[in-house]
Formats: structure tokens, sequence, C-alpha cells
């Protein structure tokens, strides 16, 4: 069996397919390809699943009304404009078309590349073609592939800010991808971006949820807990946007730490390890950084959720104690966003050029150790900017909006000096201004701001910069939201 | 930071009495390259899957022990002599008892064992093997598959030793790069959904197609 066939989508339009024996099959679907690779057709391994009204509707709704990767105007999701439709295009693979005969399945479009191992990802495995699932990047496969393709701190928390970013586009229009795991969220390290793949087991509102109980390790522990009650049963819980939530954090925690939120040395069962595992993931689960119970931490923890800041830290606590067996206690994606925006802002390159982490959270900027090499930033390299902004209709009353640590070449965008921009899809992401260090001194040189003023009060034109020193405080632009900066430098 | 990992060991055992003599001997020998490769390419299963091979002829014997696929190295093959299952299926016990880690506080218990058996033909050491597969039950120790190759394979005896039996119709190098490739399919779903409520089935993939499930 093999060779070129055609499939008729809704709406009669035909494409192609090649056809081969044993294709790559996953839970739900099995996957052909198109005879250039740019999408995939894919049909599902139960056909009878296919004869569910639900499931179709469920199809047409994401391929429509729910669908941010496609403008409003095209028939994507309400108030979508193709800037919005363009950026999230980048960030989904979500089906495009729905296939009639030979049977019922769906289009998608093929992965870009970067999202697939090249002949020189790896010396030691044969994964040429492969595509980069999560755990090649946190597990202990790690070791086996090129320094190229690993990335550094600073790629894996850009990777976590889109996809905490991606699940808050989703959750925002009531949607629930169910199925969040490292199988389902390709990532490219070396580039700092991830695509989530297999959207067509979306929960959407008001239509029967799929059937899906997730993937081991991503699994929220009440599901796992309730997977033996029948379907039917009121106390079964389903796959939905607070149980996203958990398997979220599972990945952020995994793409920052390398390392699984509840996977420690504790022993829950002596019976068998199925047991022992359904306790440990399930209704006993314990965060491994738990702040009291301390049985299931690893004893030999080197850097841990406190490194990465306060505001990742109190996510964290939030999404592994209080929200581990509550679901509504964990962290929105939204809330995830703000927290790793936020953490971005506080990164600084470590001056140790054997740090395989690159960067690090100073948070503390009079404890300035590197946690993964354990490099002592030096005293000059630390700048930190403390934004404010102007309580709304209260002129002269200034509250602090964020924290900046600054370092040679760091470019500022709207959201730096402008208090009601926030980094989102919506964004103007053009550079207002960059941090430079010049003759021992650090200057912020103007790159588009209109109105950027200096501390003695004049106006410093595009091109032009602002000397930096220690305590100086200017204002960033002219327009009313504009906010202030204040300087600290380590004496 | 110390390694949590839950091990899912896989035993292979394998037919090497005299009738596999030639091309089917050759056959699995591409078909364990070929899993290996399979395996390597799958992060949950590499970072998972420990593989050891166990061969029956006449005798049984233990030619990989229990190892993690990167260090795994190819066993070298020879055909002759009778079929002593029953031998391997001890030697099975044996190995599963002294490899298999239970838990402990500071270190996971490994999964139960996935076992595939593959032969051409019928125990020649019926006694034993008939003991052989009440222990093997009586312990739950492990899930097992086993298939059947050939004409002149009997699923009768297979069909004592687990529900799992399928057929293939010929020790052709085109069948045996199925079975193998359907091996690896198997040990990369198991290492995806081991998880589920204690005592669910394990979950396999179907079988290739020209395979038929034995009931």
């Amino acid at each position: 069996m093999g060779g070129i066939v055609e499939a008729t989508l809704v709406g009669g339009k035909k494409i192609q397919y090649v056809v081969k024996d044993n294709p790559p099959r996953g839970g739900m679907k099995y996957t052909y390809f198109a005879p250039d690779k740019s999408y995939v057709v894919q049909f599902f391994n139960d056909p009878a699943i296919t004869k569910d009204p639900n499931l179709r509707k469920r199809i047409a709704a994401i391929l429509g009304k729910y669908n941010p990767t496609l403008s409003e105007v095209d028939g994507g999701a309400r108030g979508n404009s193709d800037a919005m439709a363009s950026y999230f295009s980048g960030k989904f693979c979500w089906p495009t078309a729905v296939v009639e005969a030979p049977e019922f399945g769906i289009v998608c479009p093929a992965y870009p590349s970067n999202f697939f191992f090249n002949e020189n990802s790896s010396k030691l495995l044969p994964i040429k073609g492969q595509d980069k699932k999560s755990n090649w990047f946190t597990s202990g496969t790690r070791k086996y592939l090129e320094k190229h393709e690993l990335g550094d701190f600073r790629s894996m928390l850009q990777i976590a800010i889109s996809l905490a970013r991606s699940v808050r586009r989703l959750h925002q229009a009531g949607l629930a991808h169910s199925d969040l795991s490292c199988n389902n969220v390709l990532i490219d390290p070396q580039n700092g971006k991830c695509v989530v793949i297999d959207i067509d087991s979306l929960v959407v509102p008001g239509i029967f949820p799929p059937e899906v109980a997730g993937t081991p390790g991503y699994i929220a522990p009440e599901v796992l807990e309730t997977m033996g009650l029948p379907f039917s049963d009121p106390g079964r819980r389903l796959p939905s946007s607070y149980t996203d939530l958990h398997a979220l954090a599972v990945l952020i925690y995994e793409y920052l730490l390398f390392r699984h939120p509840l996977v420690g040395p504790k022993l829950y069962s002596k019976a068998s390890p199925e047991e022992d595992n359904f306790l440990g993931m399930g209704p006993k689960a314990t965060f491994i950084e738990h702040p009291t119970d301390r049985s299931n931490r690893p004893k030999d923890l080197k850097y841990t959720i406190q490194d990465l800041g306060p505001a990742l830290e109190k996510l964290f606590l939030e999404a592994f104690v209080d929200g581990l067996h509550h679901p509504d206690a964990r962290p929105t994606a939204m809330e995830w966003e703000k927290g790793l925006v936020k953490t971005w802002d506080l990164l600084h390159p470590c001056e140790n050029p054997n740090c395989e982490a690159k960067w690090f959270v100073l948070h503390d900027i009079h404890k300035p150790v590197c946690p993964f090499c354990g490099n002592r930033a030096s005293k000059e390299s630390i700048l930190r900017l403390r934004l404010k902004s102007q309580l709304r209709g209260k002129t002269g009353q200034w509250v602090d909006a964020g924290e900046i640590n600054a370092y040679n070449s760091m470019p500022l965008f709207k959201w730096h000096i402008l208090a009601n921009v926030f980094p989102d899809e919506k964004a103007d992401r053009d550079m207002q201004a960059y941090v430079c260090r010049h003759q021992g001194q650090w200057l912020l040189v103007n790159h588009a701001i209109q109105g950027l003023t200096s501390p003695s009060g004049s106006i410093v034109p595009v091109g032009q910069a602002v000397l930096l020193k220690d305590g100086v405080v200017f204002r960033t632009c002219s327009e009313e939201r504009g906010m202030v900066i204040e300087v600290t430098c380590l004496k | 930071m110390s390694n949590f990992t839950r091990r899912l060991p896989v035993y292979l055992l394998l037919d090497c009495s005299g009738s596999m003599t030639g091309e089917p001997i050759e056959a699995v020998r591409q078909g364990i390259k070929a899993l290996l490769s399979e395996l390597r390419s799958d992060p949950q299963a590499l970072e998972t899957a420990y593989l050891s091979v166990i061969t029956f002829e006449s005798t049984a014997r233990q030619i990989t022990p229990l190892t993690e696929l990167m260090q795994f190295k190819e066993p070298e093959l020879k055909a002759s002599g009778a079929t002593a299952m029953g031998a391997a299926l001890n030697l099975l016990i044996d190995c599963i008892n002294k490899e298999v880690r239970k838990g402990t506080e500071g270190q996971k218990g490994d999964w139960r064992p996935l076992v595939f058996m593959l032969t051409d033909g019928s125990p020649t050491d019926t006694e034993t093997f008939k003991q052989a597969v009440q222990s093997v039950k009586a312990a739950k120790i492990a899930n097992i598959i086993a298939c059947a190759a050939g004409s002149s394979a009997d699923t009768t005896y297979l069909r004592q030793l687990t529900e799992s039996v399928l057929m293939m119709n010929t020790l052709s190098a085109g069948d045996m790069a199925q079975f193998f490739k359907w091996v690896s399919g198997s040990i990369k779903m198991s290492s995806k959904s081991l998880d589920a409520a204690p005592g669910g089935a394990i979950e396999l993939p179907p079988p290739p197609q020209g395979f038929v499930v034995v009931p």
C-alpha cells in the first residue's frame, strides 16, 4: 500500500496526501503528510468516534469562531485582527480544514522546520526529522543533544512566556486545551520559540467534552484520582481550563529547572509501582519544594524556585502547594504571563563564560550570585532601573511599576516607558531605547521616544542619551502615562 | 540532582533454536538494530526503557542484562539446538527478581516489566514450561506478549502463558521488521501511558497489518 491519494474537504475542495504503511500514530489519531510536507492529514484511530455529532460540532467551532489564528474578517475569532491572527499562527498548529472523504479527518499545517531536529542536532542519536518535544530538553536526554540545540535560561524563559500567552489566549476565549504536555508543546530553545499542537482535543464551551485523560506527568491530581469513576459520574473530574493550569505550571517548572515538580524521593506505596505512582501524582501528590512538608524533597537540590525571583516563587507555591489539590487556587495563565514577563526584566547575564545557563534572575542586587554556576556578578555590571507610574488623575503621586536589571545593549520597549502598555500580542515590539555601557559609564540611548527628559529636565532627542548615574530620576516620555525611571548602581 | 525516574524494564525472549538458522535469525538481528534506533529517537523511551535479551535453544541464557538504551550493545545471536522455552521463562523470573528494583524511600520502584517472546516452534521442555507458566502467572511479575512466527509455531502453549498472543505468517525479513516496529511502538506507548489508575490494563498499539491476534 502507498502512493498519493486525494481527500475531499468539507466544501468540496480536494487535496493530496501520501499514504504509507504504519503511519505515525498518537493516542487519538494517525498522520499522513502532503506530497510537499507543507500540511498533514490526520484520521482518527477509532473510526467510531467520528460518528459522534459532538466531535464534528466541536471541530467546526475550533476552525471557526474560536480560531485565534484566523482574523474575524476571514471567519476566525471575534475581535481578532490580521496582526493578532498572524501572531498566534506561529504559536499554535491550528487545524485548517475538515476532511469528509475517504473518511472524517482534519488538515493541519506542518510545523515550521525549526521544530524538527536536523543532522547536526545530535551526534549520538538517530533523531534527524523528529519533532522537538519539550522533554528532549528538560529531562536526562538533554545530554545527548548538541550544545547549540539547548538554548539557555533566557531562551527557556522566553518559551515559558510564549506558552503562558498561548494558554491565556485559549482560556480567554473559554477554550481549554485538555491535553497540554511535553508531547503537545514543541519547543525550539535555540530560538526561544514554542508551538502548541493537537488542538483538536480542545474543550469547547457548551459542547460535550472529549474523553481525553491527558498525558502522564501532566494530568491534574484530581483527574487522575477520579479516572476510575464512570464518565457520567458527577465525582469524575474531567480535563478543563483548571487542569490546563496544572499542566502549564508543570511545563514552566520543567523549562526553568529541568525537573518535574512532583517527582522526588518519597515512597507512597510499597505494594506496586502503579499504586506508588497513582498516589504520588494523584491524591497524595507533594511538591518537591514544599516549604513545610519536606518528605518529597530531594537532598541535593542545587537551585530552587527562590532563585527565580519573588514573582515566580509565589506563583509556583500557589500552583503546587495551595492549588495542587485545589484547582481554583491555581494561578491563571494571565498571572503566569505577567509574572514571567516581570521576571524577564530581572534577567542578568552571567559573566562566567562557561556557565551553561548564561543568564539568571538577579532579584536581590545585594546577593548577585548565579544560582546555576555559583559565579558572583561584579558590582560594575549591576544597574537597576526602578519604574514608577503616576496614579491616574493624581498628579505627582507615583507608585512602583516594576524593576529592570539593565545590561549592555538591553532594549527598552513601549511597556517599559508607558504604564498602560502590556507586552502581549497587541503590543508594539519596536525598540524605543537601549542601554549601553560606554567608556565605563551607563547610557540610555533614545531610539524612538518623543519627549524623553533628562534628569535636569531638558528634552533628549532621538539619537542622544541620558547618563545613568546612581540616584538619578528622569521621565521616559511626555505622554500622560509615561513613566519615571529611578537609577540604582552598586557602590 | 538525583534521578528519580521510574524505569521500564523490557525483556526480549528470543527463540534461537536450529530452525531459526539463516534468514530468520538475521531478520531478528536486524529487528533489534531497528528497535534500538526507534527507541533512541523517542525521549520518553530513551529516558525510561531498559532492555535485556534472553535467548533459548537447548538451554536458556541472558545474553544482555538489563541495560539502559544508550549503553546497549547489539548481542551476537546464533541459532542451533532445541527450544527450551520453559528454561527461558525460569531464567526470566530469576532475572526479574534480581534486576527489577522495588521502590524504597529515595529510589523509585521500576514499572512492571514488559516481556516480548518470539518463537517459531513450541517448547521442547514441556514439563518445565508448564511449571514456569504457573510461577510467572502466580507472581504477576510482568506483562507478557508472545509472538508465534511462521507455520510451525504452535500458539497452544503460548496461550497458556498469556492472553496477548500474536501470530505472523512467515519468518521473512519483512514480517520480522514489522514485528520489531510494533514492539518499539508498544514500548513507546507504554512509556507514555504507564500511569493510569492501578490495576488498569496496559495499552498496546494495534498489531501490524497481516498479523493475527490469537483469541
